[in-house]
């Protein structure tokens, strides 16, 4: 399947900024099912320095400063990216391999590099804290002789069902336990949430970012900009690999879900940050992503 | 920065007897120095002899005798006051703790000396490949020689720094370890700094008073040298330099004033020829990283850093952090700038690697490392935790990432509850704790009251990164500790240093400290010529300060004087001088206040103009502003201007008490030092400072205010007229606040009056306090400094002071004191001077526009902040 994704970023600042630094997690990396076969960034106005770079966890980062008075900021990214239908079969039955106690005893004994390194992902991270009161809600997916993977399926399902998906409810800001109170939220809180679900329980998981493509309803064209950058999140079962689960839309990413970047949460692939001098007192943001399925 | 912090912990002494000498009548006894049974002492072999090395050290100072050793103390306090040599405990000026030194210094023979220095040199390369593969390959890891979770649940792993390597050799440039002799009486190791370690500029200084006051049994002991190490350090910041096309810019980045040990930082920054910089003197532009000097942006290649790494790059790391250089971590990725230490070795600092080095030493060298270090226990682990738990009263509990306000914990000193609370915590984050074995701390002799007396401590020992391996600082900084506290810590008021001397078997050649000398003089000479902007801001704000407070205590001190006089002062003119006080010191409404009519009214108004502190304008205010400018300063000023500085802090902190005792009688001479003070301070900066950019700025700063001062003191005390006698007693007391009335009389022989005073006050060019003397000398200070381009001609803060002279040359004296037909004011008088004030203030905002720096603090472009961990 190839892609061809456009995602513009667009900041309005109603005083000018005169200097600012940013970094963007916004061309998707290579994965073991993925590839992307090019990828540009352009920038207005036109950036002093863009320096691209490889982040810690193996994403793709640009780097650019703007060292001239400017009001408004506009990143496009345009990228072609190729998935390679290896993922995995979306309607595979996932009741196989560890089971969820198998699993945790062998992230303790398990020392392959590969487990050794997954450690990581069961830490608490800046944005995935986890609590008693993430675990008790984990509990009933995850019983000992389940496999972890059917687990983490029932974990995707249930907060499909359980949470109401409203943008009006969170902002980037907002703390898990408030999202787990109100049962509201968005892509990001339920990856944050299941990841905390998980960790809660003992096993390793990590922050999706990406894109989903998107089908008009029947017989309607596509709008263009309608897409939206997505994530979902991934749990690590020792010595069979990475698993990724999409619990707002209660599936298995395949062939829709483009990978952009993965860390510990959303903080480490923020699509972009940085700071700002002056100005930019209130700023508009409109984001704008297309998805477009190319023949072959 | 919480830094000097020396966390390990001794043990009271077991008998309080133990360490206190009987008191006898004769000083010999106080050179009995004897040990303590229980303790390892460094002056006494395991049979209880006296080790040969102490001898001569110990003989000496006996023969010295206790009074004069007690007055080599004195002397050498004395000398680190005024060196400015503090411990910040707080960011209150009078926290500053003049920092402690023990005149009896620790002596290690050479011999040991050289298996602790080769220690210290391996256990530097072994962590300098810690750090390599912590942010490289990872292989610790991947092999299982460490937890995974005690490098990524480690505040200190900044995984922003993956994979950034300076070209050169190591990466780790300095280190320190904190030592002390464990019961086997070995040199045993039970903390590591890698961050911005502290300390060096500490022992140096330290160095540099014990060869003042006692220079011969310094000269005799045959003392390794330090300077070996701080040349060491020059050469690798130099060598660091990634940008190869011409001398390499260094610059030494300190979080600012406040910082507990700026004192240090100032140090180092003037001994080793580099700018004192902090985060907002430096910017990134164009991929590079940049000093915001007088003269425009100078580029920085290397910083050397005593700002915590987390803090130093709002962009990547700590985004509410306003220490740092938005943008640095991009430059240093991009090999254009270099940080030593690199940002990220904080993480080289958790004390739970210390039970791991063995394995680390075997894994990279092969063998173990030479030196010990102290058992660790990581709480992250199952085994240790509860070894913990079992063991509570023979350890010591640590976070395994300093915060300033998570300190050690000595197991001991816990009752049941307090063990419960701290379980609770451990369990809570196990991997947040570790623990490590108590060592008792060896004793050395301390001198005190009582004679020398035994104490714990602990030494800290610096390594730098030379061409091929680690050059080890001879000694280091001994801290010690207080009898009875089990965890020493700087900010006990009671804890004090040692210099540290590394015994020679010969006296050491000199010849080759030098070697490069010429090279590093070029360089700093070099980078004398940018001053930082900020410094500039600071001195100039220095001046003016000074001036302010000058000019008010002058005034004031008069006043008190005309109120107390036998000839009383008629209303009006009392009125007059006191409305003065609030238009010079600009305390409104103060006098110009209806209400305030009565004697107490009016002293308590006076007294809060000088004395309180809140109150803007006041002498207190303008002082400790000044005060606080020169502390940004530090590193510009003279020891002697360290002193007079110091006297000023003295007598500010005197002046509430000397004033309420003096309200009765003679008020003014409680003032007469501050006045004097000042006047030492002026002087001092016009004998001693170099001319060079800095003073010039305090010059204008001075200059500025003395004829801003003088405007507002005609306008409010000549512009209306008063009948003769009123306004010749008003013109008499502000002629007597300059002590001019005695010229005056000399020189007019006749009564006051207001043209002869206007001449002397304002036009008299022989007058070096008149207003046309100091604009001319504004003037001239603003052709020196640097400009764009001087073809266009006078900049504008040039033409205002250009015409500000010439309005006060061009003057009319006659028809200045003319008053408005039918009017009691003298509105032409009122018109130069407001005019003059005028232009005064745009050539303030014009050079401070123009030179200083006005960037205002950065924000998230997202504003995603969470909370740390």
């Amino acid at each position: 399947m190839l892609y061809r994704i456009k995602h513009i970023t667009h900041y309005e600042y109603d005083k000018p900024v005169t200097l600012c630094y940013n970094h963007a997690h916004l061309m998707p990396r290579d994965t073991d099912y993925q590839h992307c076969l090019e990828s540009h960034i352009s920038i207005a106005p036109y950036p002093v320095s863009v320096h691209q770079s490889s982040d810690y966890f193996g994403n793709k980062i640009s780097f650019f400063s703007v060292e001239n008075k400017h009001s408004s900021l506009e990143i496009v990214v345009d990228s072609m990216v190729r998935l390679n239908g290896e993922r995995i079969d979306p309607g595979i039955d996932l009741d196989f391999g560890n089971t969820c106690t198998q699993a945790r005893e062998k992230m303790h004994s398990l020392q392959d590099e590969t487990t050794l390194l997954a450690r990581e992902f069961v830490l608490n991270s800046p944005m995935v804290k986890t609590s008693d009161a993430l675990k008790d809600y984990a509990a009933p997916s995850f019983r000992s002789n389940v496999s972890l993977l059917s687990a983490a399926r029932d974990l995707t399902r249930r907060i499909y069902t359980d949470f109401t998906y409203d943008p009006e409810s969170t902002t980037v800001a907002t703390p898990l336990y408030q999202v787990l109170e109100q049962r509201r939220g968005v892509c990001q809180d339920f990856a944050h949430l299941a990841i905390g679900c998980l960790r809660a329980q003992g096993f390793p998981a990590r922050y999706v970012s990406g894109y989903l493509e998107t089908l008009p309803p029947p017989g309607q064209k596509k709008q263009v900009g309608s897409d939206a950058s997505h994530a979902w999140f991934s749990v690590y079962s020792p010595g069979e690999g990475w698993f990724e689960f999409d619990p707002t839309n209660d599936n298995v990413p395949a062939e829709q879900h483009i990978t952009t970047a993965w860390g510990r949460d959303y903080s480490d692939v923020t699509p972009l940050s940085g700071v700002i001098f002056e100005g930019g007192d209130s700023q508009v943001l409109s984001v704008s992503v297309d998805v477009q399925r190319l023949q072959e | 920065m919480k830094d000097i912090l020396l966390q390990t912990a001794w043990s009271p002494p077991r008998q309080l007897s133990q360490s206190q000498h009987q008191v006898q009548s004769t000083r010999d006894a106080d050179f009995a120095y004897e040990q303590s049974p229980d303790f390892i002492d460094e002056v006494y072999d395991t049979s209880g002899e006296q080790r040969s090395h102490w001898q001569y050290l110990l003989s000496s100072m006996a023969s010295l005798g206790g009074d004069a050793v007690a007055d080599r103390q004195r002397k050498a306090l004395r000398i680190l006051r005024d060196d400015g040599a503090t411990y910040n405990l707080s960011a209150q000026p009078q926290a500053r703790r003049t920092w402690g030194l023990d005149p009896v210094p620790l002596l290690i023979d050479s011999e040991e000396w050289s298996g602790i220095e080769s220690g210290l040199i391996e256990r530097s390369e072994l962590l300098d490949l810690v750090l390599k593969d912590i942010y490289g390959p990872r292989d610790l890891i991947r092999h299982g020689v460490l937890p995974p979770e005690l490098v990524f649940s480690h505040a200190g792993f900044l995984r922003q720094c993956q994979g950034i390597k300076m070209s050169s050799g190591q990466q780790l440039i300095l280190h320190s370890v904190d030592m002390v002799r464990n019961v086997r009486g070995q040199m045993c190791v039970v903390a590591d700094r890698t961050q911005a370690p502290s300390g060096a500029g500490y022992a140096l200084e330290n160095r540099t008073v014990m060869s003042r006051v006692l220079p011969s049994l310094f000269r005799d002991s045959h003392v390794h040298r330090l300077s070996m190490f701080f040349q060491t350090l020059r050469l690798k910041l130099a060598a660091l330099c990634p940008n190869n096309d011409d001398i390499p810019h260094v610059v030494v980045l300190t979080p600012g004033a406040y910082s507990e040990t700026y004192f240090e930082h100032a140090l180092l920054a003037n001994y080793l020829g580099y700018p004192l910089v902090q985060g907002s003197d430096l910017t990134v532009r164009g991929g590079f990283v940049w000093m915001k000097s007088l003269d425009g942006l100078k580029r920085v290649d290397v910083i050397l850093r005593r700002v915590d790494d987390y803090y130093c790059d709002a962009v990547e790391l700590r985004s509410d952090s306003q220490l740092g250089v938005p943008g640095l971590l991009n430059v240093v990725r991009s090999g254009r700038a270099v940080v030593a230490n690199p940002l990220g070795s904080g993480v080289l600092e958790n004390p739970a690697l210390l039970k791991y080095l063995p394995a680390i030493g075997k894994f990279f060298l092969g063998r173990e490392p030479q030196m010990d270090s102290v058992g660790s226990y990581w709480c992250g682990e199952d085994n240790d935790r509860q070894y913990v738990f079992d063991h509570f009263d023979d350890l010591i509990i640590k976070p395994v990432f300093r915060r300033s306000d998570e300190h050690s914990i000595f197991g001991a000193q816990l009752n049941s509850e307090e063990k419960t609370a701290l379980m609770a915590r451990i369990n809570a984050k196990p991997m947040s704790f570790v623990a490590q074995d108590y060592i008792q701390p060896s004793n050395a002799p301390c001198w005190s009251k009582d004679g020398l007396i035994a104490r714990p401590l602990v030494l800290r020992s610096f390594a730098v990164a030379n061409p091929s391996a680690y050059t080890v600082m001879p000694g280091g900084l001994t801290r010690v500790g207080s009898k009875g506290n089990k965890i020493i810590t700087s900010s006990q008021p009671q804890s004090t240093s040692k210099d540290t001397w590394v015994l020679a078997s010969e006296p050491e050649k000199q010849t080759s400290l030098h070697r490069d000398a010429g090279a590093v003089i070029s360089e700093s000479a070099d980078q004398g010529m940018h001053l930082p902007s900020r410094v500039a801001e600071n001195l100039f704000w220095m001046g003016r300060y000074a001036e302010r407070a000058e000019a008010s205590l002058r005034l004031l001190r008069t006043v008190f004087m005309q109120l107390n006089s036998v000839e009383p002062l008629s209303p009006i003119a009392r009125n007059t001088l006191l409305n003065t006080v609030t238009r010079v010191s600009t305390t409104y409404p103060g006098f110009t206040r209806t209400d305030i009519n009565n004697a107490e009214a009016i002293e308590k108004e006076l007294l809060e103009v000088i004395l309180d502190e809140n109150r803007a304008g006041s002498v207190v205010s303008n002082l400790q502003a000044m005060l606080t400018s020169s502390e940004e300063v530090k590193e510009m000023l003279s020891g002697d201007t360290q002193r007079v500085l110091n006297d000023l802090r003295d007598a500010l902190a005197d002046l509430g008490n000397a004033l309420r005792l003096g309200l009765a009688s003679a008020p003014e001479e409680a003032l007469d030092p501050l006045v004097t003070t000042l006047l030492a301070l002026a002087g001092l900066n016009h004998e001693s400072m170099m001319r060079g950019m800095g003073w010039r700025f305090l010059e204008m700063g001075r200059t500025l205010e003395k004829s801003y001062q003088m405007t507002s003191l005609l306008q409010s005390s000549l512009v209306v007229e008063l009948d003769e006698s009123d306004q010749a007693m008003v013109l008499e007391s502000v002629l007597l606040s300059f002590e001019m009335l005695v010229s005056y009389r000399r020189r007019y022989r006749s009564r006051v009056e207001v043209k002869s005073g206007l001449q002397l006050l304002m036009v008299d060019q022989t007058n070096p306090r008149s207003l046309q003397f100091q604009l001319a000398a504004l003037k001239e200070h603003l052709q020196g400094l640097p400009q764009v381009d001087r073809a266009i001609g006078l900049p504008p803060e040039g033409r205002c002071t250009l015409e500000a002279l010439t309005v006060v040359q061009l003057a009319d004296l006659t028809q200045l004191v003319a008053c408005e037909e039918g009017t009691y004011l003298r509105a032409q008088l009122e018109q130069l001077l407001n005019r003059v004030q005028e232009l005064l203030e745009t050539t303030a905002t014009l050079i401070s526009d123009k030179y200083f720096d006005h960037q205002t603090a950065h924000q998230q472009l997202v504003t995603d902040r969470w909370e740390d961990d």
